[in-house]
């Protein structure tokens, strides 16, 4: 009861600041923006045209059948380099003398040099050359086309990857921000003192202010969940309300380490930088933007460390594939050992507050 | 009720290698009006941090209203009410709000509510000013308010922190007459300040501190009496002259000013006017605290 109390004055606080609020609206719905239109959609359609500069009077022959939207042909290197630099291009392919020859006899080799402004589209373009090359080949211009595609059919682009663990993502930040402010600010104003010269438990304090941030933050991540959807055509493909209890749990986990942090130095500067320190790494490492199965094992391990880890895992396989919740119960499983252990230790770290 | 409202023995508070409070001992009746003073960091803050069971002792102990304030905390919590150094309101709350905040966190019921913040903002005439913002009001304002919410419990016993520190005199003269009050009403009242002049006006009875250590505790007549024994003048001469001329004890002595500790003051009037040198001003100085904590560590110093 008395935790409530503090929690609701937490957020009438949270409310009456209209800047804090109206920042705290803002900021999901920016950073949303900005991720969403910063990503390549539709699994990344390459813009670009490859240059040839042929050697190879049969390879010349050839590419004359190739579309001119896709392939330009340059009759010196310097001409193909000039292209690359003007960004006629993004890559450059250099075919080699007796090039078809070797080709037939499976061991041929070329220079490609990919546009530097644009390093990632000249590599994904270049791995395009030996695929044109066997169609050439076997003189069968019908290509094998690959979509990918979401469990509905609607096509899959690396935003519907991302918005999960995004979502999870600022809502852990914002409440990590309000958290580090909440505490330090009282005890810097002297406001906690006040608390705690009443004969209530301390630990209602602690649970007042970690029901405050829990539900600033899910208000937060549905906001980010709001603008996924309707600008972004991110799309819930299991339950809505698996997904809430989802992003609940992940905040939930994530404040218990928080108030740790918070209640162990007593300037806000310091337990914002601390903060800082940990969520920016955490935002890498727990495969919000980059999958962990492609990073070095030992940053796998790290990975596993974060509940942010857990909590995009479980709401990508929820939101994206659909699955009901008993394939996320281990997800869910550490995330409540998370959640449960951080706040106990939390609870008695601030215990610690009254020594001095 | 009987025996002490606050009874303090051997009471020490080390942070890191300071020490803080540095083995005080004092006892207050139920009723008094008992203050703390000293300057900056005597470690009067840190005793009433301890007392209102805001920090552990790291030696010693301390028991308010009879309870011990390590093992007894929530007892002790009941029972007191604390206006601290820092105002403990929040200033995106009304002032009745911040009222009804905390009652509830005192378990007061709706209703005794309702009539407490009444009440209390009547008693320290803020009641007009109920809804306004806290962060709108004047830090006398403010403090009133402060003080309404420090009643919340009817506490018996009232810790008063540096209660007009950074106040206009009009509201210092508000605050004074209220706490003076309370007194009158039975309440143990314990002040901190580092005004003479406001230990003299309300205080029963004063311990001075001075680096985490008791070096004085008696009525403030007595203490006064103790240290007016002697007369302190200030003299500010024409030119300057060599202040082995003037007799007395030399306190302070810049070119053609004179701060001198003397036995009688008729004497040292005469022996100026011998000296030929035309007096610019001459007055006589009530002791001041620094005077005070000079002489007091300067005694202790002595003696040890």
């Amino acid at each position: 009861m008395k935790a409530l109390m503090i929690a609701w004055k937490d957020l009438k606080f949270l409310l009456r600041s209209r800047t804090m609020l109206a920042f705290s609206i803002a900021m999901p719905i920016i950073s949303m923006l900005m991720m969403g239109y910063i990503f390549p959609q539709n699994g990344g359609e390459m813009k670009g045209k490859i240059g040839f500069y042929s050697q190879d009077l049969l390879f010349n022959v050839m590419t004359k059948s190739a579309p001119s939207t896709m392939v330009v042909v340059y009759r010196t290197k310097k001409d193909l380099i000039n292209a690359l630099a003007k960004g006629d291009i993004s890559v450059g392919a250099v075919i080699p003398k007796n090039f078809t020859t070797a080709f037939a006899m499976g061991k041929a080799s070329l220079d490609v040099i990919p546009n530097p402004a644009n390093p990632q589209a000249g590599v994904v373009l270049a791995q395009m050359i030996p695929a044109m090359m066997e169609n050439a080949k076997r003189n069968a211009p019908k290509k094998v086309k690959v979509n990918l595609t979401n469990v509905d059919g609607s096509a899959f682009n690396y935003y519907d990857f991302m918005a999960p663990g995004i979502m999870a993502m600022i809502a852990i930040m914002s409440v990590s921000n309000g958290l580090a402010a909440s505490i330090t600010r009282e005890r810097e104003l002297g406001t906690m003192d006040g608390l705690m010269v009443t004969p209530i438990n301390r630990g209602n304090i602690v649970v007042g202010k970690i029901l405050a941030q829990t539900v600033r933050g899910v208000v937060q991540a549905l906001i980010v969940l709001g603008v996924s959807i309707l600008l972004f055509g991110v799309t819930i493909e299991g339950s809505v309300w698996t997904t809430i209890l989802l992003l609940i749990l992940g905040t939930f986990s994530f404040i218990g380490i928080g108030i740790i942090i918070t209640s162990s130095v007593k300037e806000q500067e310091t337990a914002q930088v601390i903060m800082t320190t940990i969520t920016f790494p955490m935002l890498f490492f727990s495969g919000v933007f980059f999958p962990i199965e492609q990073m070095p094992k030992f940053i796998q391990y790290v990975a596993y460390v974060f509940p942010l880890t857990y909590a995009a895992d479980a709401l990508r396989k929820v939101m994206t594939l659909g699955v009901g919740f008993s394939y996320v119960k281990l997800d869910v499983m550490v995330l409540l050992a998370f959640a449960i252990v951080s706040s106990v230790v939390a609870t008695l770290s601030f215990q610690k507050l009254i020594q001095d | 009720m009987n025996g002490k409202a606050i009874r303090v023995e051997n009471l020490k508070k080390n942070f890191k290698k300071v020490k803080a409070v540095d083995g005080i001992t004092f006892d207050v009746d139920y009723g008094e009006l008992f203050a703390l003073l000293g300057p900056n960091g005597a470690g009067k803050s840190t005793t009433i941090r301890i007392l209102t069971t805001l920090a552990y002792p790291t030696g010693g102990r301390a028991e308010v209203a009879g309870y011990d304030v390590k093992k007894q905390g929530k007892e002790v919590r009941k029972r007191i009410g604390l206006v601290s150094d820092r105002l403990i309101l929040y200033d995106r709350l009304t002032a009745l709000e911040n009222i009804q905040f905390f009652s509830r966190l005192y378990g007061l019921d709706d209703k005794t509510i309702m009539k407490r913040s009444r009440e209390l903002l009547d008693l320290l005439g803020m009641w007009e000013w109920k809804d306004t913002f806290v962060s709108k009001m004047s830090t006398g304002m403010k403090q009133k308010i402060n003080i309404a919410r420090a009643l919340i419990p009817e506490p018996e016993i009232i810790f008063l922190d540096e209660p007009t520190l950074g106040l206009d005199p009009e509201s210092t003269m508000h605050i004074r007459n209220f706490i003076s009050n309370l007194s009158k009403k039975g309440k143990t009242v314990i002040l901190t300040t580092h005004i003479l002049h406001e230990v003299e006006l309300l205080a029963q009875r004063v311990a001075i501190m001075n680096k985490g250590k008791i070096v004085a505790i008696d009525t403030p007549r007595n203490l006064k009496k103790h240290f007016k024994e002697k007369e302190v003048v200030e003299v500010e001469l024409e030119k300057p002259i060599d202040k082995n001329l003037i007799n007395g004890k030399m306190v302070e002595a810049v070119e053609n000013y004179f701060k001198v500790e003397v036995e009688d003051l008729n004497s040292f009037l005469k022996e100026l006017a011998d000296l030929n040198v035309k007096v610019k001003s001459i007055k006589t100085m009530e002791p001041s605290l620094e005077d005070i904590f000079v002489k007091l560590t300067t005694e202790e110093g002595m003696r040890a």
